[in-house]
């Protein structure tokens, strides 16, 4: 599982977790996160439960057990969180922030000792240490009810599946050219995303935010002049394209 | 392939569960046999004797069979919290051989982990025999059951107009009786396989 620091300043910094060499064909890619500040830190869509172990071992060069004290699920899938169980082993103390709508669903995956935050439909902000963060409302974006994590001292969107890719573990970090990149998007967003007005809300409350890095579940992340690009071809983007 | 221990105990649960609508069956055959032998009168009165023991013995089944299933559905409930623990445990130490900046502060919950995999584990062991005791006991019913199909058939053969009748009973109650053998032996033999 390799490891990138995206962003550092003192002691806030934003990691991504993914490309792990080592992953079983059969199963996506995934992009993990950690955001830490102060003592506090937060997993972000922590994975698969296949991707448990290389996930928990990447994360403890970082920092120690007693410092994650939450995770946070933006939808209920099993590349999301299906690794619950085992983190409800390694993270007695920690708060699950994800959608109210999915807590029932959720706690399927096991989970009898972290705590369920549901997050309301319009969002919240929670502070992590000494910064905050917010939940951002994406529903239907795939799920419908989906949050993606926006940190408005580092400026970085998680984004969640919005700006997934499906491409191979040697893929770079980031975007370099939105026109060779976006027919690796096309596909995975028009049958993933289902609805154009969640679409058309989301790209309108992003464009509110000040966004330098958008962060996505899958694929490339995007520094901000093609994170512009990105929306502009998003809120173009026919969706939800199976029953047409 | 060795099996999982609570597809094993799900399953003897199952097994359990239709032995006990068997035996709910034989509670029935015993009613009607009782009907039967109070309207044959006196030519029947050791069928309708025996249709107490019927009763009995059809209740017992089913007070055991209830309690065997509750045993297996406990027991692969642990048995899955086990499988987690275990899970959980052989990640830890794979994570504990990495060596890593902040390993260490994974110990207590590695500890709370193997303790936890300690007891579960004491758990089903005491549960995998409990389960064994109870599936012998239930061998002592079915010998009983053998035995009240047999008198059944001895009493039927002297019981006059009503001979066909209570005969078609006495069947009913062999064939029930080897119902729930089957049930309590493949239960038996689920538990005697290889698990992991």
């Amino acid at each position: 599982m390799q490891a990138n620091i995206i962003y550092e300043d003192g002691d806030h910094r934003w990691i991504m977790f993914g490309r792990d060499p080592n992953k079983s064909d059969g199963i996506i890619d995934t992009n993990q996160y950690m955001i830490q500040s102060g003592d506090q830190a937060m997993l972000l869509d922590p994975g698969g439960i296949e991707l448990f172990a290389p996930m928990l071992s990447a994360v403890l060069k970082f920092v120690p057990t007693d410092q994650i004290t939450h995770l946070f699920a933006s939808h209920q899938d099993p590349d999301i969180i299906s690794s619950l169980g085992l983190w409800d082993q390694a993270l007695p103390n920690a708060k699950l922030y994800s959608p109210w709508l999915w807590e029932s669903f959720i706690r399927h995956f096991g989970m009898e000792r972290i705590q369920y935050c549901p997050i309301p439909d319009e969002g919240l902000t929670l502070g992590l240490g000494r910064i905050q963060v917010q939940f951002i409302p994406a529903h239907y974006l795939h799920s419908s009810g989906n949050f993606h994590v926006y940190d408005p001292k580092a400026k970085i969107l998680m984004s969640g599946d919005v700006g997934a890719a499906l491409e191979g573990t040697d893929a770079p970090l980031f975007v370099d050219n939105m026109a060779a990149h976006t027919p690796k998007m096309r596909k995975f967003h028009q049958r993933w995303m289902p609805s154009n007005e969640a679409k058309l809300d989301w790209v309108r409350r992003v464009r509110q935010l000040d966004v330098n890095v958008m962060a996505p579940q899958h694929g490339r992340l995007f520094q901000k002049q093609h994170v512009t690009e990105f929306l502009n071809w998003f809120e173009e983007l026919p969706v939800g394209i199976a029953i047409r | 392939m060795p099996t999982p221990i609570f597809v094993t105990a799900a399953s003897i649960a199952a097994e359990l569960h239709q032995a006990m609508l068997e035996a709910k069956g034989l509670a029935l055959t015993a009613k009607n046999a009782r009907a039967l032998a109070v309207r044959a009168g006196s030519k029947t009165v050791g069928f309708k004797a025996i249709t107490h023991f019927i009763d009995e013995l059809a209740s017992d089944i089913i007070r055991q069979s209830q309690y065997i299933n509750g045993v297996s559905e406990g027991l692969s409930q642990q048995a899955v919290s086990l499988w987690r623990a275990n899970t959980a445990a052989d990640k830890f130490q794979w994570i504990e051989r990495q060596q890593l900046a902040h390993g260490e502060s994974l110990r207590n919950a590695m500890r709370t982990c193997y303790d936890e995999r300690e007891h579960l584990s004491q758990m089903l062991t005491r549960g995998i025999r409990e389960l064994e005791a109870q599936l012998e006991e239930g061998d002592k019913h079915i010998r009983t059951a053998n035995l009240i199909a047999t008198s059944s058939k001895v009493e039927a053969s002297s019981a006059g107009d009503f001979r066909a009748q209570l005969e078609v009973i006495a069947a009913n109650i062999t064939a029930t009786a080897n119902q729930i053998r089957q049930h309590l032996s493949t239960a038996r033999r689920l538990l005697n396989q290889k698990h992991t």
